[in-house]
This record gives C-alpha cells, structure tokens and sequence, in this order.
C-alpha cells in the first residue's frame, strides 16, 4: 500500500492505495465519486474522462498513485464550472443523452474542447470527440449541443 | 417544463426529458455506483476453450471457501428455454460449468474477494484441468453431415428447423429471372455502454433475496430466478436502477445473474459482479449472425415473384431463457417479403448451435437480416433488368391503397402510404443530383454510391401474435398503476424499464394529457419489482404502445372516480362536470383535483356515501389489433467509396418514416438516430469473428470497432403521420426501426457505386477489406470476361 | 478487468530509475504516459512486478533546438506537439501525425518515448522518426548512447534497449532545405491503430526523398526502390506502382492482394500530398 494525496475537486485526499489502483478506482471506491463512469477500462470509451492537472485524461489509464500531488477535476467537481452549466443545457436542450452512462465523459470532454478551440464546427466536434464513446444517442444531439455551446461561449 | 405551453396539448410536445437532470450533474445511479456494508466482489473463472471436458477444477487451498463451483452453490434448476415446442431441442445451460464446456467465455467458477481486483487475482490461481473436444464454429458446417456435436445426445446441430411454404413456389422454376445470393450478416455484440451487473444480498430483516440487476425487465427475471433458484418470487425483490444502455442484451437470464444470487444466499453479505467489458465481447449477448442462401424470382416487368431457400441462424452454444434465438428464424422468415406483393415464399430455416457463445436479441431482431438480404435482392433485380432499383421497388411495394394487407408470409400490415415514403426519401436526397454527380465522376477517384432500403417494424404485438411464436412467458399486455396523493399530485408505477428511451417523460406526457394536468405534478417510476406492477420489460418496440396504453386507462379510471367526487363537491350530476385544467368544472363553480384528492385520501367525510376512499387505479392495456402495428421508413444513403483501401464513407443518410402518432418528436428522432448509429455499427464496423479453433478474435475495442462521433452522420429525419387505428392515441412503436435498414441501404449504396463491374456486397460488417475484395473479384470477373 | 499486482516506484533521478529497472530476478518496465501499458496490464496481457515511474524526470522532459536540429525529450507527448508546443523545422509534419494518434486524452499522457519503445508494428512515431531521419538517444548505467530510429526499432514490441536503459529522446537533423511531406493513414475507425500509413519527406526539391511505410510489417520499412523514383523525378502512376510492389516484395512479402493494394493507395496518396507542397 502507497499513501495518495490528491487535490481532489479543489480538496486534499488522501488515502493508501494498492499501486494498481486506477485513478477511476480511486475515485469510484474509495472516494465514492461516482459520475466518473467504466466502459471498457481500457482506453476506448471515454467514460471514464476527468481533468488531471486540467488535461482531459482517461481514468482508467492512470495509476493513483502517478496523480500523487496532482490536482483531479471530476464531474462533481465542476458544479460551478461556468462553461459546464451552459453544455449542461444545451446537453438538455439537444436530446444529447439518452441513459446517460455516457454524459459525464462526454461533459468533461466538450469542456476540454471548448477550452481549446474557439466556436468549433461540428465536423471539429466530431472529430474531437473520436474516441467518446455513446451507444445510444448516435452523436447527433451531442455535437449539436457542444457547437452550441461553443457559440454562446464565444 | 418550461418551454411547452399546455395549450398546445401534451401529445405531441417537444418536452424536455425529466431523467436528463441526474446524468447531466453526475448524479445517476447504475449498479457499479451502489455501495453496500461488507460488499464483496466476484470474478469469474471462465472457458478458455471453445468445447472441452471440464475434468478437475483446482481451488487455491489458502482461498477455497471464496471459490465457488456448481456443487457449491447448488442446487440450481435449470431452466428449460427457447419456444415451447417439442421439436426445440433442450440445451441445458447451467449457471457454473457441470463438467463440459461449449464456448469460450463460459463460467466455471466465481471467485469472491473485497475487491475486484483480488478476485480477479484468485480467478487466475484456480486451475482447470479441461479435455479439449472437436470444435464446430460455423452454421452452415455444423449442419452438415459427420460435424462435430456441442450435444452428443441431440441427432444434430439443430435447435430446431422449419419451412415455410406460402403460395405456389413450385411455379416459380420457370420465372424468366432468378437470382440465387448468398448472405451474411455477421456475429455481433449488443455493446451497452454499461455492461451488465449484479449485486445481491440477503436482507435479513425482510427475509428476502435483493437483487439489483442492470436489466431490462424486473418481473421477468425475477419469475426465472424463483425458478432457478428454487425461491418463491414474494421472497425475491429485483431492482433495476439506472440502466445504461440494454438494446436487447439485458433482456435474459445470464448464468452470471443465477450464480451471483446463490452465492448471495450462501454467504448472508452482500456481493457483486460487474462484468468488464472483455466478458461483455466474449460472454454476453451475441447478435446478428445470419447466413441466407436465397433465390428470388421475377417477371420480365420486373415484377417480383417469390422468393426460396435456406436461413440458417448462428444460435451459438445454449438458448437463453426465457426464448432463446428461435424467434431468429420465425422473424427472418416472416420478414423476408419485405412489404413487397411477393406471393410466393419457400424457407427451410436452421437455428443451429455451435461453438460460440450464446445469441440473443438485439435492437431490430432478426429483421435487419432479413432486410438486408431483400433489400440487397430488390436491387440484383433491378440491376439485372437495367432498372432504377428505386423504381422497382416502387413498382413491388403495396399501396396505401391496399393497406391493411397480408404478406405471403403472414404479416398483416396496418396503415400507412409506403410509397410516399420513398418518394420522401428519394427527394431528400435528390436522386437527380446524386446521378448527376456520379455520371461526373470524382476528383479524388473515390466512386459515389446511391442506396435505398424499405424497412417494416412490427411493434405492439399481442398475445395471439406471442402464443403462436410459442413463447415461454407471453408479452401481451403491459401494466400501470396509478395513485393520486392528497395534493393532487401523481405517481405511476410501470411495469417497463426505462433505460434511454425516456419513459419518465412520455409516460408522463400521456399522464398530463389525460388528467389535464402539468407533467411537473406527475412522476414515472419503474425497475423494482417490489413496488410496481407485473410487467414485461421493455423489448421489441413495445413499451409506448403497451405502457402508454396502460398509463391511459389508468389515468381514465382515476379521471372517472375524480369527477365522480368533483360533482359530489360541487353538488351537482356528474353529466353536468367537465374536467378540464386539473379540476372538475360544474355549473356553479369548479374544485381542483388537490382538494378532491385530499378528500379521497384524507378526508373520507367529503366522498359520496359509500365510495371507497383513496384515488389509486391498475390498468393493464393489449392493443385491439393483437398481430401489431407497424411502423415504416424507407433510408436512403449516398457514400464514397475508395476501391483500393476499401474505406466506405457517409455523405448524406436521410429517413423518411412513419411511427404513428408522436408522444414526443424529439425523443422519436432521437432513438432515430440512435438506432442508425447501432445500424451503421453492423454494416461498417461492428464483428467478432471466431478462428478455427473456436477462439473469438474480437474481445477489446482494440478489434471490435466501435463507431464513434467521425463514423456516424448526423441523418437527416422526415415524418409521415398515419396513426395506428388499433393503439391509444395511433401510436406505433419504434425503437428498433433505425437499427434495421442501414446494413441493407449501405450495402445498396456501395453495390450501386461499383454497378458498372457488378460488383456485390452481401456479407456484413463491410469492412475495408471485403469492400476492396468485391472490387476486386468483380474486376477480375470483368477482364476475364472481357 | 483489474491489473495483477505489482510494485511501484518512482526514483528522483535518471541512475535510480535505471538501476531500479536493471533489478535481477524480476520484470520490470517503465512507465512514462501509461497509455500503452496501462491497458495491458488492465487486460492481464502484461504482467510486470515491478513498475518504475519515469514520468517526472526532467531529465526526459527537454525540448531544444539547436543549428543541428532539434532534441524531444522522450516525455513529450502527443498533444504538446499537436499544439505545436515543440519548435516546427519539419514544415508541420510532426503537429499533423502528432494529432491524428488515438484521441485527446490519450495524447496528453501518450509521449513519444513510450511509442518508440514499445515499437507497435502499427504506431506512428518510430515510422515519422525514421522517415525524418531521427536517433534516439539513451541512457543506460554505463552512459548515453546514441542510434538510428531505423535500427533501434529491431521488431514488433522489439527494440535495441538493454535491461536498464531509458530512453531519453529523439534528436531530429535539421533539414537543409524546406521540408516537403506527405502523410497518409487508414484505419479501420477514427483513432483506432492503422491497417497502413506512410510517410513521403524530402529535403527541398530534388533533395533526398525517403519513403516509409508502417503497418505492414513487424515494424516500419523504408521504400527504397519508391524514394528512388521519386528522386529521379519521374514517376507515373505505374513505375510508382511497380516501384512499391518491389518495395513490398522486400520486407511484407507475406501481403496479400488486399494489403497490397491499401499500402500502395495510402503511399500514393502521401505520394499526392507531397507533391501537392
Ligand atoms: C485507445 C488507444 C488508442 C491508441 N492508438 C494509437 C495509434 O493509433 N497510434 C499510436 O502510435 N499509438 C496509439 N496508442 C498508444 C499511445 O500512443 C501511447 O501513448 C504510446 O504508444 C505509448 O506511450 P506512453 O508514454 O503512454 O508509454 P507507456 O504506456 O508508459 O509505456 C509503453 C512502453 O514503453 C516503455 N517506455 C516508455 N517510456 C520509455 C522510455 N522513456 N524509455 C524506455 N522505455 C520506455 C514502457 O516500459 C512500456 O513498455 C493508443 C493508445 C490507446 C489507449
Ligand atoms: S473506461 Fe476509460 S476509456 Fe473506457
Ligand atoms: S446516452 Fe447511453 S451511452 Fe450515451
């Protein structure tokens, strides 16, 4: 067992983790953060998107203790998050969920992308969001949202 | 529910989902996020082989009590599933290996730790000692003569076969044009963004068993698992939270589900098993996996004439109960006329087992082979007789005019105007200039393909249409239980599951348009079988109809009783009230439905003498017409298609369908597009292929490609209205309709860019490699005869 | 879908870090991004007692340029050079292959140390590296030593790093001239690993020209033969043909008519692309 700590959603965490622990599992089980979602655990899906040191970052593919020290931003965590609350309507507003098992990655990525790229186009959206997986929605509502929120953003 | 007046009536609104809020904010509850005191986590030791005797397993000494095989946790029912017809051959499918294994994925045993990971540790230290057997893989081999058996005691590979044998197909011999093609649609995966799960425990106080499962339908999978278990049912409460995503594959019960709550029952703590997701493409679900060797016959005119040959179905090692994959077959069959006025039909169909794992359903069942090999056939027809395939179809394709009408193979399609479709579709996508474009020719080499495709949905089928299939549990109704609280506002109990299809908010439209009430004031709740009433699921289309249905005539039932007492209030008949706003409306006045509902709950000295007190009323609802309705569409594609590297790409996806009445356009389109994304996947993308040796060669997104945002077009949707006449409100059902058509439209468009080599398309995913193969071979087809 | 247990260590200097990988008796592998190894450890296709941590030494990290060329620290990742955060002297080559590996948030932890050293017969960067003529440049416990990408990479998951040794980046010679490319890729969805990429760069024009082609074999080739004709200036669409199926002929000979004709469509088209420059 290695003793974390992380900057957890703008608090200090700390707890002993086996080093095979994911960052997902970390925050799943033992934080009880549980909007960060598991697809594939592998790298495919997406689900499992957070910020580590504001970087858009499969949890899956980090090991805890590597985020010794560093900060994580997790759904839970972006509440206020000014960009977050207007994807989040236009996420409403465009049918982009249908179950929902997909959302919280798919937020946390739009976000990264809106960070990046200024009023992006829907084929950049689509393109940004290459490897989020969404079985249900057929993407339609998710780009439309994003670049929405792209141009109120801008 | 901001942006909806409700003057503009319910039915019909564009409303906003209810279950949006708790996804958007993190908030959602699936089984992997429940958190129990002394939880416990089970991995799975499974087959590596794809057929073999299961001679010793060895248990770690240091761990042996937390390894579980079936003598441990016996003793189990097993089930007997598939139709209930004598001629299905039983397949017994038990929950942990009883010694023989018949597919690589299946359980041996489960391994039970604080955590996952620890599981998993202990799953690789028990060892099985195992007599590998001969392997059989492939459908159309398992049958033939001499194949290795998974069954020694069945007389071959057989669940069961049948034909079919409508009008006169012996006239056919002589039909001036008949094409013989073979067709597969391969195997795959349902891919529900979350895998399935269980967790499960003893509650000690209730002395029941709880199960939360990732399900698709409670009450269902608790009936199998009294079964199985040997448990009677008041004992077993399933829960399902939220689920996310099921599109057929939470609709069985899974010998993972029956382990798991009998080890639940040894053990007195709760635990958990949530399937990773190479479990899920190695052990789930699987799908599609159709081979079709058909001939199809037609006059010189171009009038189709009937269609013969074999259907095998890939049925994989077990049938799941309750049905299994008989239904497979039957649906193929039934569906392979399309909605064309082809007379005469002949089919042997085969639902073969095999090596692999275990087939269920999926999104579309059956039909998006069915109309991938009719589809593709319309078209060879046409091309045969140098015909625009759009116009054949057209001149096939029965009329508005003659609706309803019967299909040689006994489907009974109700209302609609097919034609106007097409022509929908045709001018969506503007023929004329795709034609255009394609007689310039492309800058790039690439080659521009057109496709149409004409798919049928049958939904909101009854209980005759479930008895004649044989099924095992019959489906025929659905349930709603009404109660109105002392303030006026409402809850439902359903007996369907809501995961994605938005329940929470039609459901509630209905409600609010039947009590002339606001949505807000209403809630939907569904997915625990301790509070809800029977019901079946939701499956195959059917929940707007059935549950929609059942909301209604609940809603009519406490409507009735709420005037009744309105006009005993307002001291007046209850001929001279109206409701209307949330309130009973008589001659001097009106009294709101709160202060009525606060009489019949609370205050009993307000209600008429002798009226039972409380405002609470179960309905359950079957359609009139029992063989369903049906909803339609005609897809139409262009693509680009490179012939060297094989890569297919979307230019332009348009839909023109019909499902009835809309409860909520924007949740239609929504499962529209959707079900094209699942379509897409099995005509592009979407495989797990096996070896020789039984070995599935797809068990990580690394090979089981998963289209995402890049691969999926944004398809552009128009709607015809023609409500059904036989459900409330003229509604039909349509999930499954996006799913079913794009293997067929793409394959057309891709055959229709490559028409001037005949070049043919009939094997799905079209992955790069067969795209450029059938250049290719036509090519070469076309020099050698050159 | 858990890894098996390992142990973790994450050594503040570049000696502790090779030493602790050259422990005896047991598996040990590096960890920079994670990317790669994280997933096969997830799936228990890897199994590794001991995990050394790279992924903070500076030493790893440096991006400079020099008259000579450039050095990338091993560390860098994808997206930094995808934002074009290292110093473009390829004319934009790097930020394009760089932002077309996998997705975003693989590419913020992916570097392109970990690509080279595991050497996937199917990744980008040791294909890119050896078309631009790059070394690598690792340490080990007896020094730096310095190696051709184009030899350094041996095999699939097969390279020339010794038990011990760390890779601390790339240098890249400057080119002398204006660099023109061409890139092309095909895979079988976005992001997902290629079936064929290949690679057209030249110094200025009539420069030498290199052609490299990745996914067809165990590891990325040179297209001696293609580059040939494309410095003699001539090259119809059929002596390119004929050109690559020499090529082919000497490392994928096992292709079949199908892998065949992708490879010779995505050289093409990188073929077009740089000469579209
Ligand atoms: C879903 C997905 C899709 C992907 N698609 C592609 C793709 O299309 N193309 C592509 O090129 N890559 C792809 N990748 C891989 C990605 O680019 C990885 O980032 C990269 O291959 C490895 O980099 P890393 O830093 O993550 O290495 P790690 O995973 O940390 O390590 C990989 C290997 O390299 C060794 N290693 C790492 N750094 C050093 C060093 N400095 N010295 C010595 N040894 C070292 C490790 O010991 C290990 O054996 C994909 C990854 C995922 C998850
Ligand atoms: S769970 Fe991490 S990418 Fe799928
Ligand atoms: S909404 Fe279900 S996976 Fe995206």
């Amino acid at each position: 067992m290695t003793d974390v700590t992380i900057d957890l959603n703008g608090a200090k965490v700390s707890h002993a983790v086996e080093p095979r622990q994911t960052l997902a599992d970390f925050l799943r089980e033992l934080c009880g953060l549980t909007a960060t979602h598991l697809g594939c655990e592998h790298g495919a899906c997406g689900a499992c998107t957070v910020l580590v040191d504001a970087q858009a970052t499969r949890s899956c593919l980090q090991l805890a203790v590597m985020c010794d020290g560093r900060s994580v931003q997790t759904l839970e965590g972006l509440r206020n998050d000014p960009v977050m609350d207007v994807l989040k309507r236009h996420f409403h507003e465009c049918h982009a969920l249908q179950c929902g098992f997909c959302t919280p990655g798919m937020l946390i990525t739009a976000r990264d992308i809106l960070r990046r790229l200024v009023k992006p186009e829907a084929q950049t959206v689509r393109h940004e969001l290459s490897g989020q997986i969404c079985r249900c929605t057929g993407y339609a509502g998710i780009v439309d949202a994003i670049v929405a929120a792209g141009q109120e953003l801008a | 529910m901001a942006d909806h007046a409700a003057s503009d009536g319910w039915i019909g609104a564009r409303l906003l989902r209810k279950e949006d809020a708790r996804h958007l904010h993190g908030h959602g509850m699936f089984i992997a996020d429940i958190k129990m005191p002394g939880l416990q986590d089970i991995a799975f030791v499974r087959s590596q082989h794809a057929h073999a005797k299961v001679r010793q397993v060895t248990k770690p000494a240091d761990a042996a009590a937390q390894v579980f095989t079936l003598a441990d946790i016996g003793p189990l029912h097993i089930l007997e599933a598939g139709p209930e017809l004598a001629a299905h051959r039983h397949s017994p499918y038990p929950a942990l290996a009883d010694g023989r294994v018949r597919y690589v994925g299946q359980t041996i045993a489960a391994c039970m730790q604080p955590t996952r990971a620890a599981a998993e540790d202990l799953a690789d230290r028990v060892s099985v000692e195992m007599e590998e057997l001969p392997v059989v893989v492939d459908c159309i081999a398992a049958m033939r003569q001499g194949s290795p058996r998974v069954f020694e005691n069945w007389a071959d590979n057989a669940f069961i076969t049948s034909t079919v044998n409508e009008g006169k197909p012996a006239s056919l011999a002589s039909a001036p044009i008949r094409l013989r093609r073979q067709f597969r649609m391969n195997r795959q995966a349902t891919v529900s963004l979350e895998c399935r799960g269980s967790l499960t425990y003893w509650d000690h106080r209730l002395n029941e068993l709880v199960v939360y499962l990732s399900t698709q339908g409670g009450h269902v999978k608790r009936l199998g698992l009294s079964q199985a278990l040997g448990l009677p049912e008041h004992q077993i409460r399933v829960i399902a939270p939220d689920v996310g995503g099921g599109f057929g594959g939470k609709n069985r019960l899974m010998p993972e589900d029956i382990a798991v709550a009998a080890i639940a029952m040894k053990v007195g703590h709760p635990v958990r098993w949530i399937e990773d997701r190479r479990e899920h493409l190695l052990a789930s679900v699987h799908c599609r996996d159709h081979a079709y060797d058909l001939t199809i016959s037609a006059d010189k005119d171009g009038t189709l004439l009937g269609v013969e040959g074999d259907v095998y179905i890939d049925a994989g090692a077990y049938a799941l109960w309750p049905t299994g994959s008989f239904m497979e077959a039957s649906m193929a069959s039934r569906n392979l006329t399309g909605p064309y006025r082809i007379k005469h039909l002949k089919l042997n169909t085969f639902t073969v087992a095999t090596n692999k794992a275990p087939m269920g359903p999926y999104r579309g069942v059956a039909r998006p082979g069915a109309c991938f090999a009719i589809e593709r056939m319309v078209d060879e027809v046409a091309r045969e007789l140098g015909r625009e395939p759009f116009d054949l179809r057209k001149q096939n394709i029965v009329t508005a005019a003659e609706l309803p009408s019967r299909t040689a193979a006994g489907m009974r399609l109700d209302t609609g105007d097919y034609i106007a479709s097409l022509d929908m579709a045709r001018q969506m996508i503007d023929m004329p200039a795709i034609r255009k474009r394609q007689a310039a020719g492309e800058a790039d080499g690439r080659a521009i393909g057109l496709g149409f495709a004409f798919y049928t949905e049958q939904s909101g089928h009854g209980t005759v249409e479930w008895v004649k299939r044989k099924s095992r549990v019959v489906p025929g109704y659905e349930s709603a239980s009404g109660r109105m609280l002392p303030d006026g506002s409402v809850i439902f109990h359903v007996g369907v599951q809501n995961h994605g299809q938005g329940h929470e908010t039609t459901l509630a439209q209905i409600a609010a348009h039947e009590l002339t009430i606001d949505p807000s004031r209403i809630s939907i709740r569904y997915g625990d079988t301790a509070t809800t009433p029977f019901g079946f699921g939701t499956f195959a289309s059917r929940s707007i109809v059935f549950a929609g249905g059942a909301v209604a005539k609940s809603c009519r039932a406490l409507v009735e009783k709420i005037q009744r007492i309105g006009a005993h209030l307002l001291q007046t008949d209850v001929a001279n009230t109206r409701v209307e706003g949330g309130a009973v409306h008589g001659p001097s006045g009106k009294i709101s439905f709160a202060e009525i509902a606060y009489a019949a709950n609370v205050r009993q000295e307000h209600l008429p003498a002798g009226m039972d007190p409380l405002l609470d009323a179960t309905a359950t609802y079957e359609p009139t017409e029992t063989g369903g309705v049906f909803s339609y569409g005609t897809h139409a594609v262009v693509v680009a298609v490179e012939p060297d590297t094989g890569v297919v790409e979307i230019l332009d996806y348009v839909v023109a369908e019909d499902c009835g009445t809309m409860i909520n356009p924007m949740i239609v389109d929504g499962q529209v597009q959707g079900g094209i994304a699942q379509g897409i996947g099995t005509a592009l993308y979407e495989e797990i292929p096996y070896d020789e040796a039984g070995q599935p060669l797809a068990t990580s997104f690394a090979d089981y490609m998963m289209p995402c945002a890049p691969e999926i077009p944004k398809v552009r949707i128009g709607h015809l209205v023609t409500p059904a006449l036989a459900t409330e409100y003229g509604v039909k059902g349509l999930g499954e309709g996006g799913a079913i058509a794009p293997p067929a439209v793409i394959a057309n468009a891709v055959a229709d860019a490559f028409r001037s080599i005949g070049a043919s398309f009939n094997e799905t995913p079209l992955t790069p490699r067969r795209v450029s193969e059938a250049v290719d071979r036509a090519r070469r087809a076309k020099g050698a005869a050159a | 879908m858990k890894a098996a247990p390992f142990e973790y260590v994450r050594p503040g200097t570049l000696a502790e870090a090779s030493a602790a990988l050259g422990r005896d008796g047991i598996t040990t592998a590096a960890i920079a991004g994670g990317q790669s190894l994280l997933p096969m450890l997830n799936l228990r296709v890897a199994f590794i007692d001991l995990l050394v941590d790279i992924s903070r030494l500076e030493e790893l990290r440096a991006v400079t340029e020099t008259p000579d060329g450039l050095h990338i620290g091993a560390l860098t990742t994808h997206a930094a050079i995808e934002d074009g955060k290292v110093p473009d002297l390829f004319g934009g080559l790097l930020r394009r292959v760089a932002g077309q590996i996998s997705y975003r948030a693989v590419r913020n932890h992916g570097t392109i140390g970990g690509s080279v050293a595991l050497a996937d017969p199917a990744a980008d960067w040791p294909g890119c590296l050896m078309a631009l003529g790059a070394s690598v440049r690792i340490a080990g416990r007896d020094g730096v030593r310095s190696e051709p990408v184009s030899e350094f990479v041996r095999d699939a998951y097969t390279t020339s790093l010794a038990t011990g040794e760390i890779i601390l980046g790339f240098d890249l010679p400057r080119p002398d001239a204006p660099l023109r490319w061409g890139f092309a890729k095909v895979a079988r969805k976005s992001g997902a690993f290629a079936s064929s990429i290949a690679f057209v760069v030249a110094r200025g024009k009539g420069g030498p020209v290199s052609v490299v082609l990745t996914a067809a074999a165990s590891r990325a080739h040179s297209c001696s033969q293609t580059a040939e004709q494309l410095e003699q200036g001539a090259g119809s669409d059929e002596a390119l043909r004929r050109a690559i199926a020499s090529d082919l002929l000497t490392f994928a000979q096992d292709a079949d008519s199908y892998q065949q004709r992708l490879h010779t469509a995505t050289i093409l088209r990188a073929i077009r692309e740089w000469r579209a420059q």
